[in-house]
């Protein structure tokens, strides 16, 4: 089932990830249990997935993050939530990202 | 939607192929102690589990949290704790959660005998990569025959025990000597059964790493014949096999190897490094020679990586001897000698040594009989 994820609300990287960059190569190490579905799991992310990923913050909300992008890259905002939806959702779903203000 | 995400599971990671490219630290070992709680018969390292001046030597909590920073970032993506008996100490918690908050893949060496359940909680919580036990043997008299400490079989039961009811992912290993030669059956038919990963043997004992004369002799003594030693990788199918296998990339034509003088023709330092309980850093985890140390409390890892390493890599042989015999024989890959092993057998990192000439030559009749090509 896909997660839920809306523009309005914040998502920041979980404590239970860490991610580094290795040999020129941005992955996320899944540190403790319950991250991922399968054992011996490391994550990588396209360089989309990575400009979004830089600006995740427990301080600002998905639309805050969007619109930094979009005037950063100067690209259309609608496309850029989108992005911003999608990859959050597929983090989401396996943990690596959690929403705050949630129990 | 555009695939945002790539999740592979490790053999799979399509860095390794990148960081195989060129040289580029993957892992590296972190003897945390060398104290051990079991006194093994054959053991390199072995310091008593109570010494204190030994004790002080460690490199402390805040020393390992500096050396595993630097080592994440020059791009270590993997280590394994290892010792001596990694959890006599008792700040063996912090050294892992360190490890793991840096987003390394850990690995922990561990005889099991000092596992309890706080060690269950941490590893549940934060998975290792694995756990590889050391099995010295499966009954009572073998095990502790080789350990040398009463009560050491029922406590390495129980924390094993302790491990598998929590499923905590184990490997196991053996190594194959004198004591638990005849118990070796029963002590790879055990492991299998207790894991779905690997297990393996080692029948090769290495010398002290202090070079200790006395332990070095009870060592000797305990070393399987190159007989022996062929014979117990023959009953093991899956390990023959592989040798046979790759039997004609293994066993060069005469005259085909090159001669040269350059001592490491080995990955040491390629891609990974050890550190010992002291600090000092080394190529690989047998390579003790004082030339091929260097102090990590008195320098930054990158030194030792980026300049240190390339200079123990460049030493050279002038051993006429060594040069013409090991350097240009076609059976080198079946022999046990490197630079560091010819050092603890004789102190010299170019000298051969009989005992491993005799191993590869009764490998090499052992395959060489089994393709018919002798």
């Amino acid at each position: 089932m896909e997660s839920q994820v809306f523009l309005n609300k914040v998502y920041a990287p979980s404590g239970d990830v860490v991610a580094r960059e290795v040999a020129g190569e941005f992955i996320i190490v899944p540190i403790a249990s319950g991250v991922g579905d399968m054992e011996d799991e490391i994550f990588s992310l396209n360089e989309t997935g990575k400009s979004i990923w830089d600006k995740l913050s427990p301080a600002k909300s998905l639309k805050d993050v969007a619109r930094e992008l979009s005037v950063e890259f100067e690209g259309p905002l609608a496309k850029i939530e989108k992005d911003c939806v999608g990859l959050v959702q597929e983090l989401l779903k396996r943990k690596i990202v959690i929403e705050k203000g949630k129990k | 939607m555009a695939d945002f995400v790539n999740s592979k599971q490790l053999p799979d990671f399509r860095l390794w192929k990148k960081m195989r490219k060129g040289r580029q630290l993957v892992s590296f070992n972190l003897e945390v102690t060398a104290r051990c709680n079991n006194n093994c018969r054959h053991c390199y390292i072995h310091l008593p589990a109570k010494g204190g001046l030994v004790k002080k030597k460690e490199l402390t909590l805040p020393e390992i949290e500096g050396i595993v920073r630097q080592a994440a970032d020059l791009g270590a993506l993997w280590c394994l704790i290892t010792g001596g008996e990694p959890l006599v100490r008792k700040d063996f918690s912090e050294i892992y959660l360190c490890l793991k908050r840096k987003g390394l893949l850990v690995s922990v060496f561990t005889n099991a005998t000092l596992i309890r359940q706080p060690h269950i909680d941490l590893f549940k919580k934060y998975p290792p990569r694995d756990i590889e036990v050391t099995v010295y043997g499966v009954t009572e008299k073998t095990y502790e025959a080789v350990s040398r400490v009463k009560g050491s079989f029922r406590a390495f039961m129980r924390g094993l025990d302790l491990l598998l009811k929590n499923r905590i992912r184990v490997r196991f290993k053996t190594m194959a000597l004198r004591t638990n030669l005849r118990e070796l059956p029963q002590i790879s038919e055990f492991c299998r059964q207790r894991t779905k990963d690997y297990f393996r043997f080692d029948p090769f004992l290495h010398l002290r790493f202090d070079g200790d004369p006395v332990r070095n002799r009870e060592i000797r003594s305990e070393r399987l014949s190159p007989g022996e030693v062929v014979a117990v990788e023959r009953a093991d199918e899956e390990r023959f096999g592989a040798l046979e296998k790759n039997c004609d990339k293994l066993i060069f034509s005469e005259g085909a190897q090159k001669s040269c003088d350059h001592l490491f023709h080995c990955g040491a330092g390629n891609g990974s490094f050890s550190v010992s309980y002291d600090g000092s850093f080394r190529l690989c985890a047998s390579l003790w020679h004082p030339d091929c140390l260097y102090d990590l409390r008195k320098g930054t890892l990158k030194e030792a990586w980026e300049k240190f390493v390339p200079a123990v890599r460049d030493m050279r042989s002038r051993n006429k001897t060594f040069l013409t015999k090991c350097r240009v024989c076609p059976i080198i890959n079946l022999c046990l000698w490197c630079p560091a092993h010819a050092h603890l057998e004789s102190g010299k990192m170019d000298r051969p040594v009989e005992f491993f000439c005799d191993v590869a030559y009764a490998r090499r009749e052992a395959l060489l009989g089994n393709n018919g090509k002798k």
